[in-house]
């Protein structure tokens, strides 16, 4: 193979993790033995000498070329919508009660996982586990119980994209995958990667993102937590949306409340040039509805997304209603104020 | 019977020199012996060891050397002859006692054997004991091979009875590994009786005055040494060059003239007794040639010292020209072999001297029929495991972490084998207290996390006292004990925790995790075969604080290849193996290193070497694509 820009595990490391912009996806973990995700972090372990690298085809942190993911998605050469292609934006949350009682908001992500494995259209999914004495991670899941195990949101990233690489060479199919913006980023690398990258991907049949505005170091929450006391593995974690600008903590001994501007400081460094807030290329994207924790924004954008969702209404596992239009501008400018400050931090102009 | 043992004397055996010091010893009637394993010394406890089955001695593998000494010194107090072996490093160990035995002096003959390792080929340093006998001022004898070695023990007892003082003896790698015909004499009844005599004492006060009467023992030391048939001179009455020098190098320098018929043109001084020279009959030879030639290892030590002699007596033995390694005519380092003679004679003599030919003649003879091999722990070695669980535990952690290193086979933890985790050895024991520094300088905002490892027979030796220290003083330590029950760089020689003694009886073995956790200490027990298992709990225990210890529990690969062998069959299916394609990069070959997975050039995969492979089986948990297969063996 000629060599070209694309370089080795040396550039990725060189321009990634030691610069500390990993964000902890997972994608580079479990295809290699050079990569290992351990306690929410990313290392390196050995050095590789290949020739074909799957590493830096795949991290979202390298440089690459974005038109063509939406070109190879949604066959646009570009998005100028801050929330990315789509089909709808609705409101809606789970028809079941005990599973929006253990879910972060409205339950949709949880309810949706079950319904597509009840349904056969997967057998299992990579979920994000609840994490113990160590950092979560990722989990492959393959019944309602676990499902339900994995409910609620870990701000921190788990590299969970990794429990899917070994899923897949474990021989693995029709696979759902549940992550942030930077692991849907990676997953349509992949499918665009060399030698096998497709192939690996089409195992993957549904993918569902989660919205997200940052991540925190999970090394660097567990210290920042021992500092306020808290030893014991939380029970729940909540950031309210703004103006609220609080990081909320549930325990066992309770709630407490922290500034958000100090959790600010522990929040991923590789966050900052990552300008997705919506999960622009899964197949069905969700986030909280301003105002209502009972209840999710979903963004439904692909055909196959579409389908499932509305199977899921018919079936009673989801209810909707309509967003109202000013939960949707806020979003929009969410979004398009996440990637004004990632463009400004990479140093590239936006281009609005 | 064992042949050391036989009674009768007057007949040849052919002896490793290491085995004459022990039947020299013997034949002097030495009821006690006591030393600590170490390349080239381990031998003579070793063979003492067998003959003890069949003569009323005592031997014993001790702690560290400096209670080997010690523990010798007590028979010899009690009027008992008794030996006491060690590697150079050993007397590094033991000189504190050293210094002082040498004041208080001693009854019974002792005699302390340093066995040194030119070149360092078994060593973590090369050294030259031989500074410790003006250093404490006792006598110090040299022999040249395994004749000499036998007779010089011998003599030695009377020697240290004589001046009621310790003796040294030097040896050095080459001879006390060769072997030769050896004329043995009777063996004595052995029928001492120890009895501590209570009107006399043995301390170093007064001082000074001790100090004079140990110069005077070394001054009739000396006396003795003038004629003393392990000194001689060969060769023309006024040699162009006279060669001075003492052990191995010296039999090199007369091989060399033998070479290069140099007979009639060289002399050969051939010192046997090194401290105190032999003043007289250094003079008289002194005067016989112009040109001095030092030959020794390691250190300039007789050139030194003559140098100084022939400068004080200038006026007697005239203006001289010296050669040695002192003048720059050999390496001020490294182990003197043939070659460095017959190249010195060839320049000297303007000869022609062939060595490079036949080099040149044994590499093209030999290239290519010797497989490479790199410095590596042997298939199956527990090492290999816990060495990897460091390492993964280290990158989990991703701070920069680094190994402590110490002396064993683990040493070789700096290099590939180990994955280059250790960062640091030097004595024994010293990882851990090396450690004990790093352990405090947390307050100055250090936060590399530090393994340190010690072996177990290392952890007995003087690891201890560093985790006392850590204990003490709260460092921040993690030691990780690579218990692999045997003293296994040397030999397998038992040690406190085998529950075997030197002599093969049972004795209560001392229990690693349990003596650390009565030190009030975080103890943990693993399995080095378990790699992701122990690397978890290492990770693990490198996010807590104080002293915390991880015994890393495996018997040494020689030892279970003894004891009943390996459970698995091993293949790589090939049809699995990526080899060097992404996903793989020869994981195993290039990263993992065990001697038994080989690379298959022609179809650029993976497979077991049948023959080296011994079957641990633990290769099979790291290959990314699982191709390492394992099947009990049948
Ligand atoms: C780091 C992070 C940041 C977020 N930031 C925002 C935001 O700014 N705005 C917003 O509207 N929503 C954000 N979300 C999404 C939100 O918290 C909910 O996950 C989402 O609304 C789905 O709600 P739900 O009730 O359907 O979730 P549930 O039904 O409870 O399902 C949540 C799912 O998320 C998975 N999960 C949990 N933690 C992680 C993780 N760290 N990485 C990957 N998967 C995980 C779980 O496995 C579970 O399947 C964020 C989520 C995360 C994890
Ligand atoms: S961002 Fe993802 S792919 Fe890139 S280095 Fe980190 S874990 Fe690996
Ligand atoms: S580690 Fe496995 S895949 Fe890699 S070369 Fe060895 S046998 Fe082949």
């Amino acid at each position: 193979m000629e060599q070209t820009t694309v370089q080795g595990q040396s550039n990725l490391v060189r321009e990634v993790l030691e610069k500390g912009i990993c964000v902890r996806c997972g994608a580079c973990v479990g295809i290699c033995p050079y990569f290992q995700y351990h306690d929410g972090k990313v290392v390196v372990s050995d050095w590789c000498q290949t020739s074909t690298w799957r590493c830096v085809q795949v991290c979202p942190r390298l440089p690459y070329d974005r038109a063509s993911l939406y070109d190879y998605f949604y066959h646009v050469n570009d998005c100028t919508d801050a929330i990315g292609p789509h089909r709808q934006v609705v409101a809606a949350r789970s028809g079941d009660k005990l599973v929006r009682s253990a879910a972060q908001y409205g339950g949709v992500v949880t309810a949706l996982v079950i319904f597509a494995m009840e349904e056969g259209l997967v057998n299992s999914a990579v979920l994000t586990d609840r994490g113990g004495d160590l950092a979560p991670k990722g989990v492959l899941c393959s019944d309602r119980e676990a499902v339900l195990g994995c409910a609620g949101s870990r701000y921190s990233a788990s590299a969970a994209l990794s429990e899917l690489n070994l899923a897949i060479q474990a021989g693995n199919d029709r696979l759902a995958f549940i992550g942030l913006p930077c692991q849907m980023e990676a997953l349509g690398r992949l499918s665009l990667s060399e030698p096998d990258g497709q192939e690996r991907a089409g195992h993957v049949e549904l993918k569902i993102g989660l919205f997200c505005t940052w991540a925190l170091d999970y090394r660097a929450l567990r210290s920042y937590l021992k500092t306020k006391g808290i030893v014991e593995i939380p029970k729940k974690y909540d950031i309210p949306p703004p103006p609220s600008e609080v990081f909320i903590v549930e325990t066992n001994n309770g709630r407490m409340e922290f500034p958000l501007s100090e959790v600010r400081e522990i929040v991923q460094p590789g966050c900052s040039v990552c300008e997705d807030m919506t999960a622009e290329f899964a197949d069905i994207s969700v986030g909280t509805l301003e105002g209502d924790k009972q209840w999710n924004t979903v963004i439904v954008r692909t055909d196959k997304g579409m389908e499932l969702f509305e199977k899921a209404l018919r079936a009673g596992v989801l209810e909707q209603k309509e967003i109202p239009s000013s939960n949707l501008e806020h979003l929009k400018e969410a979004a398009s104020n996440k990637r004004k400050r990632a463009l400004r931090a990479r140093g590239e102009e936006s281009n609005e | 019977m064992n042949r050391i043992s036989q009674k009768k004397g007057g007949t040849r055996m052919l002896l490793q020199a290491n085995e004459a010091i022990a039947r020299g010893a013997l034949e002097a009637g030495v009821i006690f012996a006591a030393g600590y394993p170490g390349n080239p010394s381990s031998e003579i406890i070793e063979t003492l060891a067998k003959a003890s089955r069949d003569l009323p001695i005592y031997v014993e593998w001790s702690v560290n050397e400096k209670v080997a000494l010690e523990a010798a010194t007590g028979a010899s107090f009690a009027g008992c002859r008794a030996i006491c072996s060690m590697k150079q490093n050993g007397v590094n160990v033991v000189s504190d006692f050293l210094t002082n035995l040498s004041l208080s002096g001693t009854k019974g003959g002792l005699v302390l054997v340093s066995c040194d390792d030119p070149g360092g080929i078994s060593s973590t340093n090369e050294e030259d004991a031989r500074a410790f006998a003006p250093l404490s001022d006792i006598p110090l004898l040299e022999p040249s091979s395994p004749q000499e070695a036998l007779d010089m023990a011998r003599w030695a007892f009377d020697l240290s009875e004589t001046i009621n003082n310790i003796v040294m003896i030097r040896s050095v790698s080459r001879l006390s590994h060769s072997r030769s015909d050896v004329q043995v004499k009777d063996l004595p009844d052995f029928d001492v009786q120890p009895y501590f005599d209570t009107k006399v004492s043995f301390h170093t006060f007064p001082i000074v005055a001790k100090h004079q009467a140990r110069h005077e023992k070394l001054r009739m030391a000396e006396e003795l040494f003038e004629n003393s048939p392990f000194n001689f001179y060969r060769g023309p009455s006024r040699p162009e060059l006279l060669v001075i020098g003492s052990g191995c190098a010296v039999d090199y320098a007369i091989d060399a003239i033998e070479i290069m018929s140099l007979w009639e043109r060289v002399g050969v001084l051939k010192l046997g007794t090194t401290w105190p020279l032999p003043r007289k009959l250094l003079l008289e030879n002194l005067q016989k040639s112009e040109s001095i030639l030092f030959v020794e290892d390691v250190d300039p030590f007789i050139e030194t010292n003559v140098k100084a002699l022939a400068a004080e007596a200038a006026r007697q033995v005239g203006v001289k020209t010296f050669h040695g390694r002192g003048s720059g005519d050999f390496p001020l380092c490294g182990e003197l072999g043939p070659s460095h003679l017959l190249e010195f004679f060839g320049n000297y003599f303007d000869l022609d001297w062939k060595d490079q030919e036949f080099r040149n003649k044994m590499g093209s003879l030999t290239k290519g029929k010797i497989p490479p091999r790199e410095f590596g722990f042997c298939p199956g070695c527990p090492h290999r495991g816990s060495f990897y669980a460091i390492k993964t535990a280290l990158a989990w952690d991703d701070r920069d972490g680094f190994v402590s290193g110490d002396i064993g086979c683990y040493t070789m933890g700096i290099w590939p084998t180990g994955f280059n985790q250790v960062k640091s050895v030097h004595a024994m024991g010293s990882g851990s207290g090396i450690a004990c520094g790093y352990g405090k300088l947390e307050g100055f905002g250090f936060d590399q996390p530090v393994i340190t490892v010690c072996g177990d027979s290392t952890f007995f030796h003087a690891t201890i006292p560093a985790l006392v220290n850590a204990r003490f003083n709260n460092a921040d330590i993690l030691l990780v004990v690579l218990d692999n029950s045997a003293t296994a760089m040397t030999g397998f020689q038992p040690h406190p925790g085998t529950g075997k003694t030197a002599m093969g009886q049972p004795t209560q073995p001392v229990d690693i995790a349990a003596l650390c956790e009565s030190m009030g200490l975080e103890v943990h027990v693993g399995d080095p075969y378990e790699m992701k298992e122990t690397a978890r709990r290492l990770y693990d225990l490198m996010q807590k604080q104080g002293p915390r210890v991880m015994v890393l529990r495996r018997k040494c690969a020689l030892v279970q290849g003894r004891e009943g062998g390996f459970p698995y069959d091993m293949h790589v299916d090939q049809s699995l193996c990526v080899g060097e394609e992404c996903g793989c990069g020869r994981y195993c070959t290039r990263i993992f290193r065990c001697p038994g997975l080989i690379w298959d050039k022609e179809k650029k995969k993976a497979m077991i070497d049948q023959v080296i492979c011994v079957g641990c089986g633990i290769c099979a948990e790291i290959c990314p694509q699982g191709a390492i297969k394992k099947e009990a063996k049948g």
